[in-house]
């Protein structure tokens, strides 16, 4: 076991991690933060997707000793039911989400591109989700939901 | 009405968008121990030793358990052919050996990895071809032995054989003798992984002796069923919670993990034992769809009619039957498509192999049957150089026209009303090509059904006022429960959507119901809660005729409240009413259950028929443009149109869902996703290697609803969820061979067929 100290959704987190263990079951395991879901602990379906200091990464791949010193956002750390945010709103508005199995990491990516990019096109949208897997709802609904809020903003609204 | 027709959104919604729903992954009981599955790197063999007793001594361990010291019942969907571990033979690879719990999971693996197993490796069938040769071992030598569930009364088996349909009319021999043409086609599909993003899981403990299971399954009460024959209990010894769904198109209507969850906890004394499975663990595991071949020929006479057809079929059950026996009655069905044809003849069988299982997939078999029937069309339209929507039209049945079961479709002109709606969109015009790049436009039409099987509901007015429905029906995440359900309650009911809330199912308290399947849980559950307002409605409006005033006969609830019909503004709120019938020993609660009444149909239209009629059927047209690239092979969805009959549309934008979603399935099945055998054995194994489509791959689908409100639906509403699935491949596989100007037969079809077709 090591001390991890870091930040995460903006509190200071100090907790024993053993060696090699992932940032995913660090977060789902020790602080109970489960909003990033297992889909394949492989890297290949983003359900599990955190933002490491501003960047979407993969948490079952991302060793939880690299966060020594860093700040982690989940998407506990952008919303909750009552207070989402405006994306989550949109994405729940739109119907672009149905299991919600894939939602977490699709919130937690598409917070970064809107953030990177306030105005995305589909195509932006579409590039940001290559590394989201959705089975569910073929897309098109979340895409709708992204363009809603740059519209919206483009709107003034 | 504001509820009905109106684009609310979910009553999950904002949980599940903020990572707060609890899936099974995320519940967790104190004490909890993690347990998993050793599993067979053998194909087919007999089991010579299996030790676990350095396995049981490691750290953590709390127990390991094996087919001998479990009881090791039987269970299944039709036949019971299945045990939780693989006794002395094993039938296919990945199948269940040992299993363990222990403190930790990777506690639980090492001793997993620990399991001496000894097995003797026997030659495997691993084809259809082999398993239905006539000198061909039996995959399940007992197989007259094992029981069967009442959906299985018609069954026909026989070794290999572990569903056969035989439709044998009179007329077809002859219709083939006087035939001017005759077209005959042959067809195949590969398996397809429902590839759902929650793996599946399961939570188990003892209680009181009894089984108490935590799942997200489309299905409680028919886990239940299986674990009470896993376990050797009672039905009633098993109680079954649900949990939020994390996908499951099919693959979670039966037993993942739940039933060695059970066994473990079982083992140690009924503490709590988690199980889930591992990516790899789920793919090679879960009920794929059924890869199979299919044989169509056709009979036309001079002026291009068709009078009479062969359709044959075989599918692979893999070694388990699950559900896969029934579909050759599925296939019958729609053997004719939507179409006048004279006498069809049908043979389809679904056959045992040494292979992982195949089960239910989001529309069962009917992609690979529509995919067969529509590309035949085509063809024949081709030979007679008539343009296929003609050829089509000029075939379909007319209202009134009867199926091959004998049964009459009353409004079959929907099917024409959808053709010409999608033609409206997107005319076809021809196959056009552009440097590197060929275009082409494909269509399919059809029919297809809304599940008939039984559900209930429960609903029961709270002291505040506010309505709890109890149903055992699971919202897989097509928003069946947390839309459909949910907004047809609040109509009936007079209230926002925020005043209904749906518990999950729970199989101690919530009554029946036969899972999230066959596009059935708004149609059916639905009826069932308004038979349950009925009932619910006359208690509420008894009490409230106690506290109106003298002359309020006829009521009518609005906005939470109580109103009498007429005279002024008299009204009461429900939670008013709540109180009063508290103490006039009068319960707020309304119960209803309802199953589709069966129409008539011909008995002996075939033998082996396990479902004899299709019920509250849909109407569907699909037409899809797509652009070939001839260098690369690879094919783009340029456009894609649906014109789905959905009786009445309660939740549009949940509707457009479910046919997005359907749709990029459907594309995945036609062209990207492949998961291929290979002695046995998948190829693909995670989710890299098995390739669903990203939102790059898919178009914004363009759809036209056609509304016919159903006379028995609430509201109208009909099954909306597996269509968009059924029609999609056939719909593609013609606008690529239109495109590139040659028949595609097989599924997936991968940028390597495109190439190979323009090379030939
Ligand atoms: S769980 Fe990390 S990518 Fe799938
Ligand atoms: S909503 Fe189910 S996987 Fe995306």
């Amino acid at each position: 076991m090591q001390q991890l100290t870091f930040e995460v959704n903006g509190r200071r987190e100090v907790v024993a991690v053993d060696v090699g263990e992932t940032l995913l079951d660090c977060l789902r395991e020790r602080l109970h933060l489960t909003g990033a879901k297992d889909g394949c602990r492989e890297g290949e379906c983003g359900a599990c997707t955190v933002l490491v200091d501003g960047q979407p990464v993969d948490a079952c791949l991302y060793p939880a000793l690299a966060c020594e010193g860093v700040s982690v956002r989940t998407v506990e750390g952008i919303g909750t039911p009552s207070e989402p945010s405006d994306l989550q709103k949109a994405i729940v508005e739109h119907a672009g989400l149905q299991c919600g199995f894939c939602t977490p990491g699709i919130v937690v990516v598409l917070t970064a591109l809107l953030e990177a990019v306030p105005n995305p096109g589909r195509a932006n949208i579409q590039t940001a989700l290559a590394g989201n897997l959705c089975r569910c709802t073929g897309y098109a609904q979340i895409e709708d939901a992204v363009l809603s809020l740059a519209s919206g903003a483009k709107d003034g609204l | 009405m504001t509820n009905i027709g109106s684009d609310l959104p979910r009553a999950d919604g904002w949980d599940k968008v903020a990572g707060k729903s609890q899936y099974t992954v995320d519940y967790s009981e104190s004490g909890m121990l993690h347990g998993c599955v050793l599993r067979s790197p053998v194909v087919c063999g007999r089991i010579v030793r299996v030790d676990v007793e350095a396995a049981r001594s490691m750290p953590g361990v709390r127990a390991v358990v094996t087919a001998t010291n479990v009881g090791n019942g039987r269970a299944g969907m039709l036949v019971r052919d299945q045990t939780l571990f693989a006794d002395r033979e094993i039938r296919h690879h990945g199948e269940a050996i040992a299993a363990v719990a222990a403190d930790t999971l990777a506690q639980a693996r090492a001793a997993r990895d620990a399991i001496e197993l000894e097995a003797e490796s026997l030659p495997a069938l691993t084809t259809m071809a082999q398993a239905l040769a006539s000198d061909a071992p039996l995959v399940h030598p007992d197989w007259e032995s094992y029981a069967l569930n009442p959906m299985a009364a018609e069954l026909r088996r026989q070794g290999n054989v572990a569903g056969e349909l035989i439709a044998d009319p009179d007329g077809v021999d002859e219709a083939f003798e006087r035939a001017h043409l005759v077209v005959e086609d042959e067809f195949c599909v590969d398996r397809q992984y429902q590839a759902y993003l929650e793996p599946m899981s399961a939570v188990a403990r003892f209680t009181d002796g009894r089984c108490i299971v935590r799942t997200g399954s489309q299905f409680p009460y028919n886990i239940r069923e299986e674990l009470a024959a896993y376990l050797d209990v009672r039905l009633s010894d098993v109680r079954v919670i649900g949990q939020t769904v994390g996908g499951g198109f099919g693959a979670k209507l039966g037993c993942g993990t739940e039933g060695y969850a059970a066994v473990l906890s079982r083992a140690v004394g009924g503490r709590s034992v988690r199980v889930v499975k591992t990516r790899d663990e789920d793919i090679v595991t879960a009920p794929v769809r059924e890869n199979a071949e299919l044989r169509i020929r056709t009979a036309l006479d001079a002026e291009g009619n068709m009078t009479a057809r062969e359709f044959s079929c075989d599918m692979d059950c893999g070694a388990y039957g699950l559900e896969t026996p029934t579909f050759p009655s599925i296939l019958f069905h729609f053997a004719a498509g939507i179409y006048r044809i004279g006498p069809v003849r049908v043979h389809a069988r679904a056959v045992y192999t040494n292979t992982p299982p195949t089960g239910a997939f989001r529309g069962v078999n009917g992609p690979a049957v529509y995919f067969a029937v529509e590309r035949h069309m085509d063809n024949i339209a081709r030979r007679l150089n008539e343009d296929p929507m003609a050829f089509r039209a000029r075939h379909m049945l007319r209202d009134g026209d009867t199926l091959l079961n004998g049964q009459a479709l009353a409004d079959a002109h929907i099917a024409r009303e959808a053709c010409e709606a999608v033609q409206k969109s997107l005319p076809a015009v021809g196959a056009r090509q552009s440097g590197d790049r060929l275009r082409g436009v494909g269509s399919a039409t059809g029919f297809w059904v809304t599940n008939p099987l039984p559900g209930s509901v429960t609903i029961t007015v709270g002291e505040d006022g506010r309505l709890h429905v109890l149903t055992g029906a699971n919202d897989n995440g097509s928003g069946a429960v947390a839309m459909g359900l949910t907004q047809i309650v609040a109509e009936a009911m007079g209230v926002s959507t925020g005043e209904v809330i749906v518990g999950l199912p729970d199989t101690d308290l919530s009554g029946y119901d036969s899972g999230s399947q066959g596009s059935r849980t708004t149609h059916i559950v639905g009826k069932a809660a308004l038979i349950a307002i009925d009932d619910l409605k006359t208690r509420i409006f008894d009490v409230a005729r106690q506290m109106l005033p003298p002359g309020a006969n006829e009521l009518e609830l609005v906005g939470g409240m109580v109103r009498a019909v007429g005279i002024g503004d008299a009204q009461v709120p429900l939670a008013a009413v709540f109180q009063m019938a508290n103490f006039s020993n009068v319960s707020l609660s309304g119960s209803g259950t309802y199953a589709t009444t069966p129409p008539a149909f011909t008995p002996g239209c075939a033998v082996g028929l396990t479902m004899p009629s299709l019920l509250t059927p849909t109407y569907h047209a699909h037409r899809a443009e797509v652009e070939v690239d001839s260098v690369t092979g690879n094919v783009r969805l340029l456009r894609y149109v649906v014109a789905q009959e959905v009786g009445r549309a309660i939740n549009p934008d949940g509707i457009m869902g479910q046919i997005q979603g359907g749709i990029a399935q459907g594309i995945g099945f036609t062209l990207t996703e492949n998961l291929r055998l290979v002695d046995g054995r998948y190829l693909e194994r995670s989710l890299e290697a098995y390739r669903l489509p990203l939102a790059q791959d898919l178009p914004r689908v363009e759809v036209v609803l056609l509304e016919h409100p159903d006379s028995e639906g609430p509201f109208g509403a009909k099954g909306v969820a597996e269509p968009p699935l059924v029609f999609a491949p056939a719909a593609i596989a013609n606008a690529v061979s239109d495109a590139v100007g040659k028949p595609f037969y097989k599924l997936p079809i991968t940028p390597e067929d495109v190439l190979f077709a323009l090379d030939t």
